[in-house]
């Protein structure tokens, strides 16, 4: 969120407030400031779909407002009534006749000749695993599977280091052209794929994903995503082709170790 | 010309070592004359660095050493080794290597060639990263931090020792505005200076002496491609291109110019390389072939004419690195793309930069290829990974079935070893042994337009990696060995096989480092995918490199992009324009008149 636009929109609000101004100064100062918010307000741009669909939602519960009292209809009604009818206002009342079919009829224009757009695939990042999983030749329950060398950590700290150290081997044998160097999935050859590869330092992944999640995204890679994760589209190997089961378990270790990041545990997800 | 100081003599031979790997090269044998010239204009113009001559140099501090210790550890060891020695856990599959940095040499400099960097250019390096490579940029340090890691890199070579080996930095003046006309002038001192030689008349990496080039450490090292700024080592900028000639790149052939040509004479190169980029900042990279609609018949023999009203479209080109054959160093960086269709053809035209043209041996994207090889274009990196030829990764089936490919492959590798190629790659740089080898290349240049066999329903698309067992793809191939066109039908890279169809129309040429290649098919051709108007279709390349033993699926690749037949008639948004205007206002007109004579009722009433 972006503090600066928040409180310049409720500014802006109270010195309305405080100037005592009509009913349609309201409806107005609304439908910008909101507008204002979602589109500048938020760090991370919000689409403009999204944003239209704020401001639908805000114009019915404004109108809602407006018709829900009699006192309320009629701050609306005769000002706009007095636009339409009074001598005074027929210049302003003539451009403005002129002015919305104009805009309509260039709305039209640019919709039809600005390039078509290829069509977008919203591709589910984090699909659901399957229940069940076979690699190489083992399966692997994912209610129950969990990264057998993690134990080490407490149980036997110097093996673990030595775990991590494999991993470190095997990410950087095989990884960061794509994950990149410091996993922030920056790698070297990313410009040339869609979608870019997932960024490991991004709190939006390890962190909320078991190990055996992880473990399923290296094994089976984009050939064993479901559909709505675009496995025609995406990069990533199938590991399993390439690594051993206990290489795969290391560079998890690794990237958990490296990034700081902790794993979801499993019982996380019984409540 | 004053007396030289130990230490810049020391400087200077080390220069002198830079210059001898130079010039041990053919292309600079006839330049032997104005290299002396350079090294004496260099004696002229570089004295030993101010700040730091005569004094102890700036080491750092035993906690800033230890500290950067710490970073390399975690953050630079994995390529440049622990000992700094460029061999890493990453290094056998990059090219360029990482640098090894026990001898002093660093590649972006501010300073003179063949001298020590200055701090802030080792700084430059690790934050930016070197574009195009392995190296990435680390904005993650703080600048306590990269003082730190450049005192532990010093530690690494004894040159930083030295007092006297180092050399003040080359003023880097701002850059002048850039002129056409001095991109003109700079196409003539760049044809004067000799670039071409290494770079191609145009700039494209193709110079003669292109595929014998190798680096101080003996490794193979290709030319920068100078119409594609963006790839630039040292930074694509204007600044950056007049240091990088200024200064040179230790340790490559790549000499500096610094006080061997005017300052002008730089910019105006920096000027015509700006211009040979299309003057872009960035990487004109685009998502959509749009194919314009012609009229008439498309006639092949016009060959690029064809095309001259076709919008251009660059797309990256990166290694397949998915499944066996991984090609971490592929060859072409981009490819790009220009679409025309009539009423019943289609036609595609693609062009992409290669610095000779292989057009020997073998190709297709059906071949064989071992599960890892390294990519150094030298015999012997194969022995190694023999013991694990591809086969036996995807199973017993195909290994039986492409039992009869495997073997011929597994042989002809064994033969590479056996000798052949290995002392062209050695230490004699035998000029004629490389274009012997250029010519007779063992396999050839190629290339390929993917697209789904079937046009997609919804958002399903085969698996951009030769489509897969559901969704099959068909591949637009062109053999440049023989100059013919085949039709592939994939699913999935472990089968491919030739279609039955009738393949593609080709034309190909290749002209001052550049392939083009242009296809020619039906908008509807028997069970193949259908070209319709208006619509957007998925589409893929393939670039394979016979130089850099590119074959099957180790090859240069994109992912899906789209292909979009723009409408022959496009419809005119005069009427629909027309009409919602005069809609909206009759609208207007009726409320206000609505309002008006409910008013003037009310008004009677009262």
């Amino acid at each position: 969120m972006k503090i600066g636009i928040i409180l310049l929109v409720v500014a802006a609000m109270a010195l309305l407030r405080w100037r005592k101004v009509g009913m349609l100064t309201w409806i107005a100062a609304w439908l910008l400031g909101i507008f204002v918010l979602i589109r500048f307000g938020f760090t991370t741009p919000v689409p403009m779909s999204v944003v239209k669909l704020y401001m639908g939602i805000l114009a019915s519960a404004l109108i809602a407002y407006i018709f829900s009292d009699a006192q309320r209809q009629e701050q609306v009604k005769s000002p706009l009534k007095a636009f339409l009818t009074e001598k005074k206002f027929a210049p302003l009342l003539g451009l403005v006749a002129i002015a919305i079919p104009t805009a309509v009829a260039a709305n039209i224009y640019f919709d039809m000749t600005s390039p078509a757009k290829p069509p977008a695939f919203g591709r589910t990042v984090h699909p659901a695993p399957p229940a069940q999983i076979n690699v190489l030749e083992t399966d692997f329950d994912m209610a129950t599977l969990d990264n057998p060398y993690r134990h080490l950590e407490t149980d036997d700290p110097a093996a673990f280091q030595e775990r991590v150290a494999n991993g470190r081997v095997v990410y950087y044998k095989n990884c960061f052209y794509c994950h990149g160097d410091l996993m922030a999935g920056d790698g070297m050859f990313i410009h040339g794929l869609n979608p870019i590869p997932t960024n490991f330092q991004d709190q939006g992944t390890l962190p909320i994903l078991q190990e055996s999640f992880v473990f399923w995204r290296i094994a089976k890679g984009a050939p064993g995503l479901p559909e709505e994760g675009g496995p025609w589209d995406s990069a990533m190997p199938a590991w399993e082709n390439f690594l051993t089961e206990d290489e795969m378990w290391d560079v998890i270790l690794f990237l958990y170790d490296f990034t700081g990041a902790r794993p979801r545990a499993l019982h996380d997800l019984e409540h | 010309m004053r007396i030289l100081g130990s230490g810049q003599r020391s400087a200077l031979a080390s220069a002198a070592s830079a210059g001898k790997t130079l010039f041990r090269r053919t292309l600079f044998r006839k330049t032997l004359v104005g290299g002396v010239l350079l090294g004496g204009a260099f004696l002229a113009t570089t004295v030993p660095a101010s700040a730091q001559g005569g004094s102890v140099p700036d080491l750092g501090t035993e906690a800033q050493v230890a500290e950067g210790k710490v970073l390399y550890d975690k953050y630079c060891s994995q390529c440049h080794g622990d000992e700094g020695d460029g061999q890493g856990i990453a290094t056998p599959y990059l090219n360029p290597a990482p640098r090894d940095f026990t001898g002093g040499k660093y590649k972006i400099r501010s300073t003179p060639t063949g001298s020590l960097p200055t701090d802030e250019d080792i700084k430059r390096s690790i934050r930016i990263g070197l574009p195009y490579t392995a190296m990435p940029g680390f904005p993650i340090f703080s600048e306590d931090e990269l003082t730190s890691l450049v005192a532990y890199l010093k530690t690494f070579s004894e040159d930083f020792k030295d007092p006297e080996a180092y050399l003040d930095p080359i003023p880097l003046p701002d850059p002048p505005p850039y002129s056409p006309e001095a991109a003109e002038k700079g196409k003539l001192v760049y044809e004067q200076t000799g670039c071409g030689r290494c770079h191609g008349n145009l700039g494209r990496g193709d110079g003669l002496s292109a595929p014998t080039l190798v680096d101080d450490w003996g490794d193979y090292i290709r030319v920068a491609d100078l119409s594609q700024t963006w790839t630039f080592r040292g930074g694509g900028t204007r600044q950056d291109i007049f240091r990088t000639m200024s200064s040179g790149f230790n340790g490559t052939p790549m000499p500096g110019f610094h006080g061997a040509i005017p300052v002008e004479d730089i910019w105006a190169i920096v000027d015509y390389m700006t211009s040979l980029a299309g003057n872009v900042a960035e990487a004109p990279y685009g998502n959509v072939v749009t194919a314009v609609a012609v009229e008439g018949d498309l006639d092949l023999a016009q060959g690029a004419d064809l095309f001259v009203d076709a919008p251009e479209s660059m797309f990256p080109l990166v290694g397949q690195i998915i499944e066996p054959g991984r090609n971490f160093n592929p060859a072409a960086t981009s490819i790009s793309v220009r679409a025309i269709h009539s009423r019943e053809e289609i036609a595609f035209q693609v062009t992409w930069n290669d610095m000779a043209a292989e057009t020997t041996g073998l190709n297709g994207p059906e071949l064989a290829i071992p599960l890892w090889e390294e990519d150094q274009p030298e015999g012997a990196s194969v022995a190694d990974e023999e013991e694990e030829d591809g086969g036996g990764f995807w199973g017993d089936e195909e290994e039986a079935e492409e039992d009869s490919s495997e073997d011929f492959w597994g042989e002809e590798e064994a033969a590479d070893d056996a000798g052949g190629d290995d002392s062209f790659w050695g230490d004699d740089d035998d000029t004629a042994d490389a274009s012997a080898a250029s010519s007779t290349s063992e396999f050839s240049d190629a290339v390929a337009l993917q697209f789904p066999k079937t046009s997609p329903e919804g958002i399903r698309k085969p698996y951009f990696l030769f489509g897969d067992t559901e969704l099959p793809v068909e591949l637009w191939y062109a053999d440049l060995a023989d100059q013919r066109s085949k039709l592939y039908e994939a699913r999935g890279s472990v089968s491919v096989v030739e279609s039955e169809s009738k393949a593609p129309e080709m034309v190909a040429s290749y002209e001052e480092g550049q392939w083009s290649v242009i296809f020619k098919r039906k908008l509807r051709s028997g069970s193949s995918m259908t070209f319709e108007e208006g619509v957007f279709l998925p589409v893929a390349f393939s670039v394979w490199n016979g130089f850099n033993r590119e074959r099957g699926n180790k090859r240069a690749l994109t992912p899906w992009y789209n292909v979009y037949l723009k409408p022959r008639e496009a419809p005119s948004p005069v009427a629909p324009m027309v009409k919602a205007g005069l809609g909206v206002l009759a609208l207007e007109l009726l409320i206000i008149g609505w309002v008006r004579r409910k008013k003037k009722s009310e008004a009677a009433r009262a």
